[in-house]
């Protein structure tokens, strides 16, 4: 009885501090969606004001005056493709890396490092280069250059590659050798092995993976910014059009940054099946 | 691991088809596109700064000019406002960091003992991340305001004093850690929390019928069990920090006067503003320098941990 | 050999361009020529998009409008510029970065063209020329909005008996649009009061400040430093090129004096928390403010009741001045057809347009025309008569800053220095003297002026 109690207690206690947490994260985010259903004279008044007759009329401004859907469209192939390609690539190397040690450490301790040089390094060299791939036809043929989507796919992936990559190792080794010792065993290949017992099993870390290759590479803004001009811009430079002369329009940015959360929201649940199946995990071991 | 199971090499092979290719090609087959990608574009760039690094180059001065030798790397570690801006990344990378990793392993264990709800928690947590430092950087400039901002609201109705939380050259760079916490301790709590997972069951259903404290199964069982991961969000989030760029520039834009101004803000203004392509180009070397330096002693273990992980069985 | 060849084909494209303009109306969608205009984001983008059809009416061209972050289009366009890629025809220049692209050979002169366009050049405000079109001798491009400041006030305070009364106790004599920094001072002290004080003989619910400054990490902070500056008859640079270290400091320890009755948001914002501030009743005045703003400062007159609001020179009748320069790249591929559209936005037609949509025009015709001045356009283009005294005041005025083919690279650099001063951590002197240092780093040396 008394032990019952205390751990009732206990969740309490736990319950009680999860909210607190999950208030800090969620209130900068939650006045941010308030504002977007502000009308413009709601919004810089002191004191703030917590009551008012919501309007959408910042959404109408952000779709249809600022065209906003379009970066978003941009954003999500953009965001979409290059998080396949990282996935795939990073998670047969890291497999490779895990498993057969492939450069004894010094190769992945390399693709990490290509991590500490500074993007506003590399941002002119990428400017010329994708200038000069951009005039060729394999550029224009794979939509590779300067204001094309294939630059920051490219960008993005190189970017989130070696992340991904570590990040995969330290999830694959978690998995038992045994269990592919054995499928190699019943006579499949090495590529099926990875792709029907391997990757399967690594599904949470690939999900966890996945998850923050396709959130860094939505947020992304300096490459964006340099390496696109209009056709190819993303949300993050597509906001810049809200910074205008008369001051920075609080509410259609607001709306247009809630917008652009969905997209992301919408994927994070989806991949929760896949990020829970974790606790799974020890009962195939065993 | 256990090693009873492990079938011998031998066998193994037999199992295979003859035409098959051997592990070392195998393996080396699966690295081929990550590595085409990332010596292309991260060699390239690097040749090209290391080649400036040595030139004249203001490009709003005509191209990439003469060869000057090592004139750059003089004056860059003559340049105060750069050493000035290491101090502030070094300051703002320890403490953020520091921060991150405390509460983040600390949430996670929260939410990895709820017993409901924790697809809802998770999905919360996502939301900082979701939104880019752009733009949530906007909405916390709007947050910290004194004018209009709701913090100073709230604290001037308890009567607390009310900082100028970016424009008072004391604070701000609290300020902009405290933004960069919000954003990033969720990133190392759901890592964490997907590590807890992740762990297997039995060793803990063992050591709860043996009796063991919570204490010391968090000692001797889930702590080294977690390492590698934990480590990881910790280099990670290391390098990130020292790169920080996007809370900077959209909070303080490095003010007031140069208190916020981070190694990469400074490199940016030098290399985007005033266009010294040869002085960013120099400080970015020196940079990936000492960050090469720095992680060669510190990812030591963790190497050595994923080689022999990975060559043992 | 390069350039040659650039002003033959010149020469050529405007040969071609005397053919009757009407045959342009009847073109297919196919032959339009694409020319792209970089501009700053939400710049009256609906009076602009209205512009642009105007011009493609008249012309076989089909225009693209790019909209860049005001903070983001200088280094954006400096890329594509080094680049070569010609990815902008027209670009849009703030006055300091005109000698920047002139002097490296990023903008083409339009000296030629406007050889018979004499009339239209002459009709920009010949102060705002000075500093805009011209640099060594050459023509670059039209100004085609105006941001020169002035000073923007709460009439109703400066109206108001009881204050008038109390003004006129403490400081002996009456209160008034002030004329000198001393008088500006004064008032900024006068209205600085806390919550629960009286204002206009009302109960105050919040507290109200005597001024509101754009000490933030922007470059703007510079722009009301100038007219402190230029003001006492010092400027930026000296004709050696050299930072005048003393008048900088001296120009420094009078804007702190302001900044004591600023709101402390004034160290983190820039002209959009200043109208803010205003719109919102916290702040009584502005030094040396944008006077593009008076549309959205007007505001004030329905977000607080009994607002009244009003604009005049800026003390001592110096103020930071200016405009936006429309040029055309030298690597865009249609130079001629940019020519013909910097010309069409800088013209008489286009300017009276984008003056009724509430842009602020830089052309004599359109600021000194009656219907502008009639009281049911005040909302929009209430400050055109005032700019029209600002620019007399002003006439033959000259900043080294801008006549140096650093400026721009100065300019985005000086608020540093400033700011750390404004916010308490440097002293007047030492800011002064960082200043000069900066400059001479970016320089490699006294700054190069040329006039």
């Amino acid at each position: 009885m008394l032990q019952r109690e205390s751990s009732f207690a206990k969740e309490a206690l736990r319950y009680g501090l999860i909210v607190l947490v999950l208030g800090f994260i969620v209130f900068p985010i939650a006045w941010m969606i308030i504002t977007s259903f502000k009308p413009a004279d709601a919004i810089m008044v002191s004191p703030p004001r917590f009551l008012f007759t919501p309007t959408l009329e910042n959404y109408v401004h952000a779709i249809y005056d600022k065209n906003f859907l379009f970066y978003i469209k941009n954003t999500l192939f953009i965001s979409v493709a290059s998080t396949i390609i990282v996935v795939v690539t990073g998670s047969l190397a890291a497999y490779s890396f895990a498993r057969y040690n492939v450069g004894d450490g010094h190769l992945l301790f390399f693709i990490l490092s290509t991590k500490m040089f500074p993007a506003i390094a590399v941002i002119l060299p990428y400017f010329l280069i994708f200038r000069e791939v951009g005039k060729t036809g394999i550029g224009s043929f794979l939509g590779i250059g300067l204001d094309r989507p294939g630059a920051l796919i490219i960008s993005y992936t190189v970017f989130n590659l070696p992340f991904a990559i570590w990040l995969l190792v330290s999830f694959f080794q978690d998995i038992p050798r045994e269990l592919e010792h054995s499928a190699r065993l019943d006579g499949l290949s090495r590529l099926k092995v990875l792709a029907k017992v391997v990757c399967p099993l690594a599904a949470p870390g690939i999900a966890v993976t996945g998850v923050f290759t396709l959130i860094f590479s939505w947020n992304e803004f300096l490459f964006a910014y340099i390496l696109t001009r209009k056709a190819a811009s993303t949300v993050t430079v597509g906001v810049e059009s809200f910074f205008t002369l008369q001051g920075i329009l609080w509410g259609p940015v607001a709306a247009a940054a809630t917008i652009s959360v969905l997209p992301m929201l919408v994927f994070v649940l989806a991949m929760q099946r896949y990020m829970v199946r974790g606790l799974t995990f020890g009962a195939v071991r065993g | 691991m256990s090693q009873s199971l492990s079938v011998p090499a031998s066998q193994e092979r037999g199992a295979a088809s003859p035409t098959a290719m051997s592990d070392r090609w195998f393996s080396i087959l699966l690295i081929v596109p990550a590595m085409l990608v990332i010596l292309v574009f991260a060699l390239l760039p690097l040749a090209y700064a290391l080649d400036v690094s040595f030139r004249f180059a203001d490009l709003t001065r005509g191209r990439i000019g003469d060869f000057v030798g090592l004139d750059n790397y003089r004056a860059v570690l003559h340049d105060r406002a750069f050493w000035s801006s290491v101090g502030v990344t070094l300051k703002f990378t320890l403490t953020a960091v520091t921060l991150e990793m405390v509460l983040g392993i600390a949430i996670a264990f929260l939410i990895h003992g709820a017993t409901a709800g924790k697809g809802i928690i998770r999905s919360l947590m996502i939301l900082p991340l979701a939104t880019s430092a752009a733009v949530t950087g906007l909405f916390w400039r709007y947050l910290y305001d004194t004018q209009f901002g709701l913090i100073n609201h709230f604290l001037g109705l308890v009567g607390l004093p009310e900082p100028n939380w970016l424009g008072d050259y004391t604070i701000a760079l609290w300020s902009v850690i405290l933004f960069d916490v919000w954003q990033w301790t969720p990133f190392v709590a759901l890592i964490a929390l997907a590590g807890l997972q992740a762990l297997p069951k039995e060793p803990f259903e063992a050591a709860e019928l043996d009796g063991a404290s919570t204490f010391r199964v968090l000692r001797t069982l889930t702590f080294p069990m977690l390492k590698p991961v934990l480590f990881l969000v910790l280099v990670l989030r290391t390098i990130d920090s020292v790169r920080l760029y996007d809370a900077v520039a959209v909070l303080t834009r490095g003010g007031p006067g140069t208190v916020t101004e981070t190694m990469t803000f400074y490199l940016y203004r030098t290399g985007l503003k005033l266009f010294r392509m040869d002085y960013a180009s120099t400080m970015a070397i020196f940079f990936l320098y000492a960050m090469l330096v720095a992680s060669l002693f510190a990812l030591r273990p963790l190497l050595t941990q994923f080689s022999s992980r990975a060559s043992e069985g | 050999m390069k350039s040659m060849l650039k002003k033959g084909l010149l020469a050529a494209a405007l040969m071609a361009s005397t053919a009757p303009a009407a045959m342009a109306q009847e073109c297919a969608d196919a032959d339009r020529v694409p020319i792209t205009w970089s501009t700053i984001a939400g710049f009256y983008t609906d009076a602009m998009a209205e512009l642009v059809s105007g011009f493609e009416a008249g012309h076989c061209v089909k225009v693209n409008v790019v909209n860049i972050d005001n903070s983001q289009l200088y280094n954006k366009q400096v890329i594509e510029m080094v680049g070569q890629t010609g990815a902008y025809d027209v670009v849009t220049l703030e006055t300091s970065e005109k000698a920047e692209f002139a002097e490296n050979g990023f903008i083409l002169p339009m000296t030629e063209y406007f050889a018979d366009k004499k009339a239209q050049l002459d009709d920009v405000a010949p102060t705002l020329a000075a500093l805009t079109t011209q640099y060594k001798d050459d023509v670059w491009g039209l100004p085609y909005y105006t941001y020169t400041a002035g000073y923007i006030y709460r009439a109703d305070l400066f109206d108001d008996p009881t204050e008038k009364e109390a003004f006129k106790k403490r400081f002996n004599y009456d209160l008034a649009v002030p004329t000198t920094w001393a008088q500006h001072r004064d008032i900024a002290e006068f209205f600085t009061r806390k919550a629960g004080e009286t204002l206009k003989g009302e109960k105050l619910t919040k507290d109200f400040y005597g001024v509101g400054l754009m000490a933030g990490p922007f470059p703007e902070i510079q722009d009301e430093m100038s007219g402190v500056l230029w003001s006492q008859g010092a400027d930026w640079l000296t004709d050696e090129g050299k930072v005048p270290v003393d008048a900088v400091e001296k120009a420094m320890n009078d804007y702190l004096e302001l900044v004591k009755y600023a709101p402390p948001a004034a160290l983190t914002v820039t002209y959009d928390g200043v109208m803010n501030q205003m719109k919102d009743g916290q702040i009584a005045q502005t030094y040396s403010f944008f006077l593009d703003q008076w549309p959205n400062a007007v505001q004030t007159e329905t977000s607080v009741a009994g607002a009244k609001m009003g604009v005049a020179e800026a003390p001592e009748k110096k103020a930071y001045i200016g405009g936006f320069l429309l040029a055309v790249s030298a690597s865009s591929a249609h130079p001629k057809e940019a020519m013909d559209f910097v010309a069409h936005i800088g013209g008489h037609d286009a300017q009276m347009e984008f003056a009724k949509a509430g842009g602020t025009s830089t052309l004599m015709s359109v600021l000194s025309d009656p219907a502008f001045a009639a009281p049911e356009s005040r909302g929009k283009t209430g400050h055109f008569s005032t700019l029209l005294e600002i620019f007399d005041s002003m006439k033959g005025f000259r900043s080294n800053l801008f006549d140096t083919p650093f400026g721009a690279k100065i300019y985005n650099t000086m608020q540093i220095p400033l700011q750390s001063a404004a916010a308490g951590q440097i002293s007047a002197r030492q800011a002064a003297e960082r200043l000069a240092v900066e400059v001479e780093k970016i320089c490699g040396g006294p700054c190069p002026i040329g006039k």
